[in-house]
């Protein structure tokens, strides 16, 4: 029966399950749309914070403030509700040093047993693929995709060290990453 | 679900790398924030660019590099070997296993030079491995090398030849420097190639 309802609501899209929420207290909506928006929160924050703990973090408070939002009914649109989100995401990024009193009060509100998300790993690489396709990229594209990557230089910094505009580093480092892709048989 | 805009995968790196400007950026953001399977696609995007990360940490690639890769090399503590022979002179060099990186810091004058290429010689001369049209960093009266560790630390007593060349309007291939590594194995063991 729970795995018939699971399935039921993983097939709902967002704005559905924000509908349901905003309906009354249905708990396997929130937990259906917990699990879906967890995940690509969490990514957003391991953008912004690169860390991932302080992501996860993140994400459980962000989930926390649009089920209350959604529950209470001040999201008008759930059509809108990406847009929500990621303005949460912003504001709680802002104010990340959140008082852990209230943050525990509100996982107790909302049953931590049902809002604990599985995250899902990183893809796992082949570590000596990935170094042969690094190392078959042209001179420039492994110059721009490690400056990138690991030194963090911006396109104008790269730019500087190549003699050539920031446009035409963004475009080799487009040709780099399809091709490294491609290199690990990834579809594009 | 299915994407009806799925994001491409460059366009995803420049996010991850904050090379996208802030409405692109925010654009994005949304679009990730309601789409698993663009979300799935920045995930191996962020294993690739850790991928390269671990990489250049381990010093296993060669190439040229910038002096901004030499400083956060130095920043996270990583430990770098750095050698320097004169234009047509030569330098005694090893390497260690406490040693993280290998740099050979070859001086010409590379003024006008539209291409360059780099290309790594044996004991006599025998080109063995050449890197094409290398990064020419602007004002720079040098170029630093980094070496694979990985193939240093494997190399038994020997000598390596880089030469940087350049070509004239006619396609020519002319000599800008050579410079002669004399490698003295200190690692445990003979070594092999």
């Amino acid at each position: 029966m729970l795995i018939y309802s699971v399935l039921m609501y993983e097939d709902l899209d967002d704005a559905d399950l924000a509908r349901r929420i905003g309906c009354g207290t249905d708990r396997e909506a929130e937990a259906a749309l917990f699990r879906r928006m967890a995940p690509r929160i969490r990514l957003y924050g391991l953008r912004h914070l690169r860390d991932e703990q302080a992501a996860q973090d993140l994400a459980q408070q962000v989930m926390i403030t649009t089920l209350e939002a959604l529950r209470e009914g001040r999201l008008r649109e759930p059509e809108k509700l990406a847009s929500f989100v990621l303005g949460t995401c912003r504001m709680t990024v802002l104010n990340q040093r959140r008082d852990a009193q209230r943050k525990q009060r509100l996982l107790e509100q909302f049953g931590a047993d049902m809002l604990t998300p599985v995250w899902t790993a990183m893809p796992r690489l082949d570590h000596e693929h990935l170094a042969r396709c690094v190392q078959n990229l042209r001179e420039r594209e492994r110059a721009v995709v490690v400056m990138t990557f690991y030194a963090e230089q911006t396109g104008e910094e790269v730019a500087g060290f190549l003699g050539v505009s920031a446009a035409n580093v963004r475009v080799i480092r487009h040709r780099a990453i399809h091709q490294l892709r491609d290199c690990m048989g990834v579809a594009q | 679900m299915n994407c009806s805009h799925p994001m491409d995968a460059a366009v995803l790196a420049d996010y991850w790398s904050g090379a996208l400007d802030k409405p692109e950026e925010e654009a994005v953001e949304e679009h990730l924030l309601s789409c698993d399977s663009c979300s799935a696609r920045l995930g191996e995007v962020i294993a690739l660019a850790e991928g390269v990360r671990t990489l250049a940490r381990e010093g296993s690639l060669r190439m040229v590099v910038s002096e901004e890769y030499l400083k956060r090399i130095a920043a996270e503590g990583l430990r770098i070997r750095e050698y320097a022979p004169p234009p047509g002179g030569s330098v005694q060099c090893t390497v260690t296993q406490e040693d993280d990186i290998l740099i050979g810091r070859l001086t010409a004058n590379l003024s006008g030079a539209q291409r360059v290429d780099l290309c790594i010689c044996d004991g006599s001369g025998n080109e063995q491995l050449r890197l094409p049209d290398i990064p020419i960093p602007s004002a720079a009266g040098s170029i630093a090398y980094q070496e694979s560790m990985t193939f240093a630390k494997a190399m038994p007593t020997s000598t390596m030849i880089a030469r940087l060349v350049t070509f004239d309007e006619s396609g020519s291939e002319r000599l800008l420097g050579e410079y002669t590594f004399n490698h003295t194995r200190s690692m445990p063991g003979k070594g092999a190639w």
